[in-house]
């Protein structure tokens, strides 16, 4: 080895030595800023979480301790009064139950319908698209533009009068858009091999759908129903614009007679002067809250058993 | 007798060409093997066999493709029967998420199968070699199965509608080895009664199993002849080049 030889090794090994250096000056891991700022992040979002969970928790709570004392079976059972003692809810809790039947009744088939056709059989096309904004868009509509309408077709000129059918057929515009938004998300993250075995198979669309993507997409459209239903049975504006009566004194028997419903009832008692009515709306409020967790409890159970029905 | 034929075929994405003039032929009861680096447009010819470029948005076929010498994409073809035909195994096992049981029978019974169906499942497992695995829990969910034995689970599903054809878009791609060599064996005895065009990465697994062996490069087949012939003498320059290793 010759000593000119030798130089140029020493010279590439030092020059190497301080590529390395240069290299690992480059890096600045700042690992204690990155670990503070993971529990900054962690902090802030408990914060949000524990605010989110003590409103829910004062907003129950003040709701129990003024409504507990007005909740019995006889609060239930009897229909308004003038005299708050005797007064009960009877009635709006038949007219809210007849209001969801008929309302699920008229929104599921033509809500999922809707969606089934837009997602798997409308060909791509600008009249698709400019149905697609607008469905998103209606679901951003307030509640008492649906009241209105209900009143000018249903009431009005479809002479149907401030009945259950004329609500439910209203309460059932207003949460279509929820429905069809909710069931598209869900017919999406179907996967595409599971269409694409069935279309392999000699399988036409309509059998592919059918048996294979609807009963795939059930939960997500069970959870869309779910947030829906609940949101018309606690929806009040457009059902006062429809002039739903907050005195009645009877139990609907057909869907062509005039009702009244829990927040309704809930909103008029609350707004008397009397003491006693305060008490009574904040029980119809728990009651109001029980009928909502039950159909959310029931859902969820029917949603559960879907999903295990049809993981991969 | 030829089964399959592609005449003067071109198939493209929007603005990007996916397969140039490509005309070939099929003869029946053989095995392709389809190879070529990726994006060759391979996969792309595979699946207009049975018209599932339906399902791609932007992709256009001009030329003839003919299975026993009717255009597939003729205006009065039905896609759903020649589907029915011309079976498809995918890259990645999708059985669906439902019994063994019902994975095989689901296709005989929409279209209209009146034979005996637990003789057809057996039958249809057996030839995938899957039945001795599976006979003691027909009704467990096929997703509750290894990738090998899903994928074959996926080939039985295909023999279950007996078709003509077989497609197989790199079907041991998400396999291990055992897995592999299983398929590749059962591949050679569906060969009596099937024709099976396959697309593989693997060029070992295309000389192994099959009979005739086409290479593809940017979208224009290169090369299409007996397997031996493309691996031991081939014509072109870029087939010696791909076959030897040289890219790829």
């Amino acid at each position: 080895m010759s000593p000119g030889e030798h130089t140029m090794t020493a010279n590439a090994v030092s020059a190497k030595k301080s590529d390395a250096e240069a290299v690992r000056s480059a890096w600045r891991p700042r690992l204690e800023l990155r670990r503070l700022q993971g529990r900054l992040f962690f902090f802030a979002t408990l914060t949000a979480i524990l605010f989110a969970l003590g409103a829910l928790v004062f907003l129950m709570s003040s709701i129990w301790i003024d409504g507990n004392e007005s909740l019995s079976i006889e609060f239930l059972m009897s229909f308004p009064s003038r005299f708050a003692a005797k007064a009960g809810i009877k009635s709006a809790l038949y007219g809210s139950a007849w209001i969801a039947v008929l309302t699920a009744a008229f929104a599921v088939p033509i809500g999922v319908g809707a969606a089934l056709y837009l997602e798997e059989f409308a060909e791509d096309s600008k009249l698709r698209r400019v149905i697609d904004i607008n469905i998103a868009n209606l679901a951003g509509v307030p509640s008492i533009v649906y009241g209105m309408l209900g009143l000018a077709v249903f009431v009005r000129f479809m002479a149907l009068d401030r009945s259950l059918i004329a609500g439910a057929m209203t309460m059932s515009i207003l949460i279509l858009p929820i429905i069809i938004v909710a069931s598209r998300e869900a017919l999406k993250a179907v996967p595409r091999s599971i269409r694409l075995a069935a279309y392999g198979l000699g399988a036409t669309n309509w059998q592919t759908v059918r048996a294979h993507v609807l009963p795939s997409a059930m939960p997500g459209i069970m959870t869309g129903i779910i947030l829906s239903m609940s949101r018309a049975t606690g929806e009040t504006a457009p059902l006062i614009m429809i002039g739903a009566l907050s005195y009645i004194a009877f139990t609907p028997t057909s869907p062509m007679d005039s009702f009244t419903v829990l927040p309704i009832q809930v909103f008029n008692w609350a707004n008397r002067p009397q003491e006693e009515f305060h008490a009574l709306a904040a029980g119809g409020i728990v009651v109001l809250l029980g009928v909502l967790l039950a159909t959310n409890a029931i859902a969820i159970v029917i949603r559960y058993r879907y999903q295990r029905k049809s993981s991969w | 007798m030829v089964i399959l034929e592609a005449r003067d075929l071109n198939i493209s994405y929007g603005q990007q060409r996916a397969v140039l003039d490509v005309s070939f032929q099929v003869p029946e009861r053989t095995i392709l093997a389809m190879i070529g680096p990726s994006g060759c447009g391979k996969s792309t010819i595979l699946r207009t066999f049975n018209r599932m470029n339906d399902f791609v948005t932007g992709a256009k076929v001009t030329g003839e493709v003919l299975f026993r010498g009717a255009d597939i994409y003729a205006k009065s073809a039905d896609p759903v029967l020649i589907r029915r035909q011309i079976g498809m195994v995918f890259q990645k096992p999708n059985p669906f998420p439902s019994s063994i049981r019902k994975n095989i029978t689901w296709g005989p019974k929409i279209n209209g199968y009146q034979g005996d169906l637990d003789k057809l499942v057996e039958e249809s497992l057996r030839r995938a070699a899957l039945w001795d695995e599976v006979r003691n829990k027909l009704d467990d969910s096929g997703l509750a199965l290894s990738g090998g034995q899903q994928q074959r689970l996926c080939i039985a599903r295909a023999i279950a509608m007996d078709p003509d054809v077989i497609l197989m878009d790199e079907p041991c791609s998400a396999l291990d080895p055992a897995s592999t060599l299983k398929i590749e064996r059962l591949m050679s005895e569906l060969k009596e009664r099937f024709t099976i065009m396959i697309v593989t990465h693997n060029m070992q697994q295309a000389r192994r199993i099959s009979d005739l062996t086409a290479f593809m490069y940017q979208g224009e087949l290169v090369e299409l002849g007996p397997t031996d012939e493309v691996f031991e003498a081939p014509q072109k320059e870029l087939t010696r080049d791909y076959v030897s290793g040289r890219f790829g």
